[in-house]
């Protein structure tokens, strides 16, 4: 018998399965949409840490990823021309809130970066305006690390992502992930002397960010049989791969085996990157693994009313 | 006034009529399926116990699904009818995520039901309604109430499972209904109040 | 001039190429290649692009050479004749459609034989929607998911649309026929010379194969191959699984073809695995609508059925039982009901049956010198004619003697020998535990409210609210006519058939239309004050199981000659293997299928591909599908929407209870291509051929075409004139085609002697089957004289169990036994390449899947979703495909939906891996696996299942 493409993709097969995965926010273009969450949450947090630890050749960096970010998000839209329609219900989505904090945020730390390269402008990074600019830039930044987590958080029909839980963590891989940036680019431009003090602040983040996963991977096996079995989903299911690879091995064990050895002697800066860098790819993939794990509440009897 | 279904489990009898006459009324493309069948197996042999539970937009009173809508293109009439407005919505699938029914769907593509073969004139026909890169849904079929019409899954259903009315007259099929049948609705714990009640089998 | 045009977006989804040429004039603008695409692609593509007032559409972009133009009348050359042609999605300029018409026409759904009446909205000539009729008082404007779904098949690209002609010699399964289109000139030319040929030689070389799917269309098969003179007609799979024991008893016990529920009334269905009112059985829209209300206001249901199928998803109990062994249990509950309850209902059995005749010790009735059977009157304490009116008691039981003949009455012969069915013994064959046994028996009599009666109309009638149902399921065994034989038992022990409650032949009696008085048709009495059937009431002309004709040697390759009461066969492919070995001293040439998808359909696939290999086969047909792959020609018929039909009412396809209601099948759109309906073809061939007066004999004969409405040999008429009058001879001189195209539906209310004639009518049903011994000698002499091994073992009078070869198999390794089911969403195989079905089907948790009892697969190392193969015992042959574990399925069984499997490549929807399995490779097409009584197939065999060793 010839074997035929299937003319229609997994959606008939997951309809019938009583656990039915998202797969809009991850598969195919979905990824897009992953990968616009890491950049702008990365972004975010390097812009943060580039201010606070006064590398203003990170600020750009940041300002970068954060539009790179937001270009990704356009690019997953069905309709992307019609992209300025996304922020018009800030009192109820937090699709739009994101939206506007990252909008406000090009802008103004675009206009707070200017006068850096074209210092013929009208005002400076030190002036009333620069510095208000700068306020409200960091504001809007704190709205980025915040939105993303709650987009996914407010979302009822998915358990896993539906916890208090998610906000925290996603905040906590933004901040880890900037600072990771911070590393990897200070290492290529050799500038590995800036960042001397943040060293502890990042090996202790990449810790506590993997205690964290943990803690909320442990409250989701035991919060109902739909996060049970996205959990099941990442440890002995489709997306084990993934996360074994991507954001465990990669993304905890070796920054924090690294992490343990710097505790006895002091990493170079060399290694100090590869950390970042690892933690980074560790950023990606649980942004990847925890939307690959988004799994429907079912809409079944065996499960009736109390399905979570 | 609020337009509401009730799906009498004691008749229905699973044969997916409904998920075809939504399909063929509203032309939708393959693998939309504004109403759906799930079926579901219960028990050890020989206590066994199937169940099919027909499926669509729930018309939620209150709506996750437009709350997270970014665009407002999702929207509530004063009926109660859950809309989108095709023009509006930018295809973000954010109320995919929200709706705990899975009552919505993403139309990526144009496709034919014959991969390869072109389009029947009769999927030709029903492409003028369904633009890419949105999401779609069960509209209560709006068009067909205004002309004075059941829904189409309403009206075709060979059981007469699903009954369709005014859930606020106290005096409608519905509303009596579910009154008098103990009528429940899927997932009443989120909040979500469903105006589709379901008649325990 | 070439001219190279690229299409995008939306209008290339609808030209289906990327690309293509167009051979333009010198100075054509793009006016003229709209024009070009136009004839090219249809009055569509140029509503796509241009307005009503020819401009173009929005969202419509048109570039020549690169450059986008938007007047008409830009010339071509001007950008070096190449033209890029893009329609945005969005619009897909459907938006702006002018809408030249919108009509809703009424018609008759054809996807299956319960005909529902249906309303199909056309715009601008497409077909947009079909509902069901809300005037049809069957089905109160309801309709199934296939019906829904037509339109699909109306324009599935994969259909025949022009006579096509093999020109691989080469024949068989996946071998590609390398059709060639060719005129409907050369094509009938081919099939007159054909037909021509072996008329003159000898016409029973021809064989016609149809199926009863669409009546109108068989009726004219039939038809035309008795005018042919060939007696040599199939319908092919149909008949021998659909239940012939079952059409054998519901002839002589409720004439007509079929049974349903009084879902009205009935309080206790007992239902042995038949969906009737759960998606498949007969009048399924109108049947499943009232078996819901019957759910509602409380009525219990109970299932017996290996697999929890369509009705016992809904049923408040459900009892698995080990296939082939319903009789054991039927026979057990009637043995409780007599011997242990007294539930039974002696005042019908006296009145309405035979069991109060006296048998004899040969078996026979007793009967007088003038030859009148006797029964005893217990009032006077002495025998009388069974018609004798001063009868004041008739004895059931007792023994008495008449002269110096010993004798009993028949009802006392059932009464011991139903003893040996003790609940122990039923349950060791059952598999159904003792207690459930004894629990449903007296339940079912409980239920049965003997003695009660109820008033309708006015009328006092027995009311007996309990229905037992059984159909293929059942009796789809070996001895499917004492299966049979024995759920009649059932019901007439408690007088539940043809009263208020219980189960109604469907269609049995017709008073007529109160304003004409017709049709009109009924219950006979017949010998031995038994009755007979009005040859109106069945499907098709000419079918009397009783009083029977007499057996005679083979003359055909059904063998149906042979054996007085089938009404259909699968011999046909055992016997044209080797026509001599059975005495034919002829062979099949020539074949003319139409409706019938046979190699799919009948047992063992490959033994029937080896019968038909080398034989001229003409199919006319809707798909090239697997029977196509043996034919030489195909002819594309005219599918259900795009036809004009003689019988849209099947004897079985309304409820039994409401109004009747008659309505007509017309094309929705005239046939698209060229396709062609089959009966006016079989008309003009028929004049080709010479045979117009055979023709016409035959016609009016099978269509009660008679005075007025009889075809006069000496003018030609047109099929539409022939249906004209069929409906008027049928229905009045006023209802003719015209009539039913303005009104629709022909319907008056049933009346209650017509739904319960029972108590109005004085004739008697059988539950002794006297008869049937004396039809198995004649049987045996035939099976001495040619050999042939027919099992005369089952002509007796009264039913019993017996087992299955599955049952007898002895072989460890075949542990399990195959059955299959129906889905409320498929029809046969007919709709396996409606993609709107498919995708249903593989939602479905079952369809498209090897079902396994879950503790079963764990045992064997199976899970769900594994690849498994499994293997027949009987044929040896294997089928592949994914198991599901199931809970509602017995430990002992596999089961599979009957309408998946395909392998033909010119069903591309259908035709793929893993998208069910065909049964009939399971099922060996034999003698031993037939029963000879009913000719019915056993469809159930051993099988074993394994797991594939590499899993994709
Ligand atoms: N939707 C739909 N409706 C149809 C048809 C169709 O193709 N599709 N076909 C029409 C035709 S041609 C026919 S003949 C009828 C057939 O109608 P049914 O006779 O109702 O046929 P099935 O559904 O195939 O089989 C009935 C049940 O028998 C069970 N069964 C198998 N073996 C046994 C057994 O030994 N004992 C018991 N108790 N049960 C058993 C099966 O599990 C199945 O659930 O349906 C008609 N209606
Ligand atoms: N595997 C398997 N075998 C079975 C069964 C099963 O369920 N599974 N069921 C058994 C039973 S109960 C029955 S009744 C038989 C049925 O067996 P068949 O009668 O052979 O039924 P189908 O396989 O549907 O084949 C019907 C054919 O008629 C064609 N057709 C439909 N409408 C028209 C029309 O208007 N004109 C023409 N010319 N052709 C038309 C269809 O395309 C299809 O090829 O099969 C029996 N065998
Ligand atoms: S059409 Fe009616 S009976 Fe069939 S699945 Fe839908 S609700 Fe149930
Ligand atoms: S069912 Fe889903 S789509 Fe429909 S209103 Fe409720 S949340 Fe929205
Ligand atoms: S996909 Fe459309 S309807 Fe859904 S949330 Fe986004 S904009 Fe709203
Ligand atoms: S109400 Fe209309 S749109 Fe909604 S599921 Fe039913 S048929 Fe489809
Ligand atoms: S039950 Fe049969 S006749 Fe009626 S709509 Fe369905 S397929 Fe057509
Ligand atoms: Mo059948």
């Amino acid at each position: 018998m010839p074997l035929l493409v299937d003319p229609f993709d997994k959606l008939t097969e997951d309809l019938k399965s009583t656990f039915r995965p998202q797969r809009e926010w991850v598969d195919k273009r979905g990824l897009l949409l992953v990968t616009a969450h890491f950049l702008s949450g990365a972004g975010a947090g390097t812009w943060l840490f580039a201010w606070l630890l006064g590398l203003n050749w990170g600020l750009a960096i940041g300002w970068v990823l954060v539009a790179g970010g937001a270009v990704a998000h356009l690019l997953f839209l069905g309709k992307p021309l019609r992209f300025w329609r996304i922020v018009r219900m800030p009192q109820t989505s937090w699709i739009s809130r994101g939206l506007l904090s990252i909008s406000l945020f090009l802008l103004t730390a675009l206009l707070y970066l200017l006068p850096g390269y074209f210092p013929g402008l009208p005002w400076n990074g030190d002036s009333g305006l620069g510095q208000a600019l700068l306020v409200i830039s960091l504001i809007a930044t704190a709205g980025i690390f915040v939105y993303k987590g709650f987009v996914y958080a407010v979302a009822k029909a998915i358990p896993f992502w539906n916890t208090p839980l998610l906000p925290p963590l996603y905040i906590a891989y933004g901040l880890r992930g900037g600072l990771a940036v911070l590393f990897v680019a200070s290492a290529i431009q050799g500038r590995a002397m800036d960042l001397e003090s943040a060293k502890a602040l990042e090996l202790w983040m990449v810790l506590s960010t993997a205690i964290l996963l943990l803690f909320y991977m442990g409250v989701m096996a035991g919060a109902g049989v739909t996060t049970a079995e996205s959990i099941r989903h990442l440890v002995r299911g489709p997306a084990s791969l993934p996360f074994y690879l991507g954001a465990v091995a990669v993304g905890l064990i070796i920054p924090v085996a690294f992490g343990i050895v710097s505790y006895f002697s002091p990493l170079t800066p060399g290694a100090m990157s590869a950390v970042a860098l690892a933690s980074l790819v560790g950023d990606f993939y649980i942004k990847y693994c925890v939307a690959r794990a988004g799994i429907y509440l079912p809409v079944t009897v065996r499960f009736p009313a109390r399905a979570h | 006034m609020r337009y509401g279904m009730v799906i009498d489990l004691k008749r229905c009898i699973g044969c997916y009529g409904c998920q075809i006459s939504c399909k063929m009324e509203n032309a939708t493309p393959p693998g939309i399926l504004y109403a759906r069948v799930s079926k579901e197996e219960i028990g050890e042999f020989p206590n066994v116990r199937r169940a099919s539970i027909p499926m669509l937009c729930m018309h939620c009173a209150s709506p996750p699904c437009q709350e997270v809508c970014p665009s407002g293109a999702t929207s509530q009439r004063p009926d109660g009818i859950v809309e989108i407005d095709d023009k509006k919505c930018v295809g973000c699938r954010y109320c995919m995520m929200a709706c705990p029914y899975g009552a919505r769907y993403y139309h990526a593509k144009v496709r034919s039901y014959f991969p390869g073969q072109g389009l029947t004139p009769y999927e030709e026909w029903g492409y003028r309604n369904h633009p890419t890169g949105v999401v779609e849904k069960c509209d209560f079929c709006q068009d067909r109430l205004a002309a004075g019409q059941e829904p189409a899954c309403a009206a075709s259903c060979p059981s007469h499972a699903r009954f369709f009315g005014d859930l606020e007259d106290p005096f409608s099929e519905v509303a009596m209904l579910v009154r008098d049948r103990g009528g429940y609705q899927l997932h009443s714990q989120l909040g979500t109040d469903p105006s589709v009640y379901y008649l325990p089998s | 001039m070439e001219t190279a045009v690229r299409f995008y977006g939306y209008f290339r989804d609808i030209v289906n190429e990327g690309r293509a040429q167009f051979n333009l004039p010198v100075g054509a603008n793009l006016a003229d290649l709209i024009q070009a695409l136009t004839e090219r692609y249809g009055d569509r593509v140029r509503e796509r692009l241009l307005r009503g007032d020819g401009s173009l559409q929005s969202g419509v972009r048109i570039a020549v050479g690169g450059k986008v133009v938007d007047s008409l009348d830009h010339k071509i050359e001007d950008g070096g004749r190449e033209v890029d042609v893009f329609v945005m999605h969005e619009v897909a300029g459907g938006a702006e459609v002018e809408i030249k018409e919108d009509v809703w026409i009424d018609t008759t759904c054809a996807l299956c034989y319960s005909c529902c009446a249906i309303r199909v909205h056309r715009v601008n000539g497409v077909v947009i929607k079909i509902e069901g009729n809300p005037d049809c008082p069957s089905t109160n404007g309801r309709i199934c998911p296939k019906g829904l779904s037509g339109i699909m098949m109306l324009y599935d690209p994969n259909r025949i649309n022009t006579p096509l002609k093999r020109t691989n010699p080469e024949k068989g399964r996946g071998i590609d026929p390398k059709w060639v289109p060719i005129s409907w000139d050369e094509a009938l030319d081919i099939v007159t010379e054909k037909l021509r040929k072996v008329r003159q030689e000898d016409p029973r070389k021809l064989l016609a194969i149809g199926s009863v799917t669409n009546l109108s269309l068989y009726r004219q098969l039939l038809s035309f191959a008795m005018a042919f003179g060939t007696p040599n007609s199939w319908n092919s799979g149909a008949g021998t699984h659909c239940g012939a024991g079952e059409h054998i008893m519901a002839a002589m016990v409720h004439h007509a073809w079929a049974w349903n529920p009084d879902a009205d009334h009935c309080k206790y269905f007992l239902n042995f695995g038949t969906p009737a009112g759960f998606g498949a059985h007969y009048a399924n829209v109108a049947m499943t609508q009232r078996m819901a209300d019957a759910r509602v206001k409380g009525m219990k249901h109970v299932v017996i059925d290996p697999w929890m199928g369509m009705a016992a998803e809904k049923a408040d109990e459900w009892v698995p039982i080990r296939p082939g062994t319903d009789t054991a249990l039927v026979l057990g509950m009637i043995n409780l009901l007599i011997n242990e309850y007294g539930l039974y209902d002696a005042e019908s059995l006296k009145h309405h049956t035979n069991a109060p005749y006296l048998i004899g010790p040969d078996g026979c009735y007793v009967r007088d010198e003038k030859g009148t059977v006797q029964v005893w009157d217990a009032g006077e304490g002495r025998a009388k004619a069974y018609d004798d009116p001063s009868v004041q008691d008739f004895a059931l039981e007792g023994s008495y003697t008449l002269g110096d003949t010993a004798c009993q009455p028949a009802f006392m012969l059932h009464k011991e020998k139903v003893k040996t069915y003790t609940p122990e013994r039923v349950s060791s064959k059952t598999t159904v535990p003792p207690q459930t046994i004894t629990r449903l028996a007296r339940e079912f009599g409980e239920a049965a409210c003997i003695g009660s009666t109820i008033t309708l109309e006015g009328k006092t009638l027995p009311y007996r609210p309990v229905v037992v149902g059984y159909f293929k399921g059942s009796q789809g065994h070996r001895h499917a006519a004492l299966a049979a034989m024995a759920a009649e038992l059932l019901r007439e022990v408690v007088g539940a058939s043809a009263v208020p409650g219980a189960t109604l032949g469907t269609h049995a009696r017709s008073l007529g239309n109160p304003e004409t008085g017709i049709p009109h048709w009924g219950p006979k009495v017949g010998p031995d004050g038994l009755m007979v059937l009005d040859t109106f009431a069945w499907p098709v002309a000419s079918y009397n199981p009783y009083p029977p004709r007499p057996a005679r040697k083979p003359e055909t390759v059904t063998l149906i000659e042979c054996v007085p009461l089938p009404g259909s066969t699968s011999f046909p492919p055992l016997v044209m293997a080797d026509p001599e070995k059975y005495g034919l001293d002829y062979k099949i040439e020539v074949v003319l299928n139409a409706c019938s998808n046979f190699p799919m359909t009948t047992a063992d696939p490959d033994l029937v591909s080896r019968a038909f290999k080398d034989l001229y086969i003409i199919n006319y047909g809707l798909f090239p599908d697997e029977s196509s792959e043996l034919a030489d020609l195909l002819l594309p018929d005219a599918c259900y929407l795009e036809r004009l039909d003689t019988d849209t009412d099947w004897m079985c396809s309304g409820p039994p209870t409401g109004a009747w209601a008659y309505h007509l099948r017309q094309p929705v759109v005239q046939p698209l291509h060229q396709r062609r309906q089959f009966e006016s073809v079989t008309l003009e061939l028929a004049e080709r051929l010479d045979m117009r007066q055979d023709l016409y004999m035959v016609l009016n004969m099978m269509h009660h075409l008679e005075g007025e409405y009889a075809l006069d040999p000496e003018r030609q008429y047109t099929w539409e004139e022939v249906v004209d009058r069929r409906y008027k001879a049928w229905y009045g001189a006023k209802y003719g085609v015209d009539w039913f195209r303005e009104n629709s539906i022909l319907t008056w209310p049933k009346k209650v002697e017509e739904v319960y004639w029972r108590p109005f009518m004085p004739v008697r049903v059988p539950i002794y089957f006297e008869f049937f011994p004396r039809v198995g000698q004649e049987v045996e002499k035939i099976k001495q004289e040619t050999g042939i091994p027919f099992d005369t073992g089952d002509f007796q009078p009264l039913p019993d169990w017996k087992p299955c070869r599955s049952h007898e198999s002895t072989n460890p390794d075949f542990d399990l036994f195959a059955i299959y089911f129906r889905a409320p969403f498929h029809a046969f195989t007919y709709t396996g390449n409606n993609p709107m079905l498919d995708e249903i089907s593989k939602m479905d948790p079952y369809n498209f899947r090897i079902n396994i009892n879950t503790q079963t697969a764990a045992g064997k190392g199976i899970r769900d979703g594994d690849w498994v193969m499994v293997e027949s015992e009987a044929t040896g042959k294997s089928v592949r495909g994914q198991a599901k574990l199931a809970q509602g399925l017995h430990p002992e069984v596999i089961a599979v939906a009957g309408s998946g499997g395909h392998w033909a490549k010119g069903l591309p929807v259908a035709t793929q891996e893993g998208k069910g399995v065909n049964f009939e490779w399971l099922l060996p097409l034999t003698f031993e696996d037939t029963d000879t009584v009913s000719f019915n197939q056993d469809l159930c065999v051993k099988v074993k299942i394994y797991k594939e060793a590499s899993q994709p």
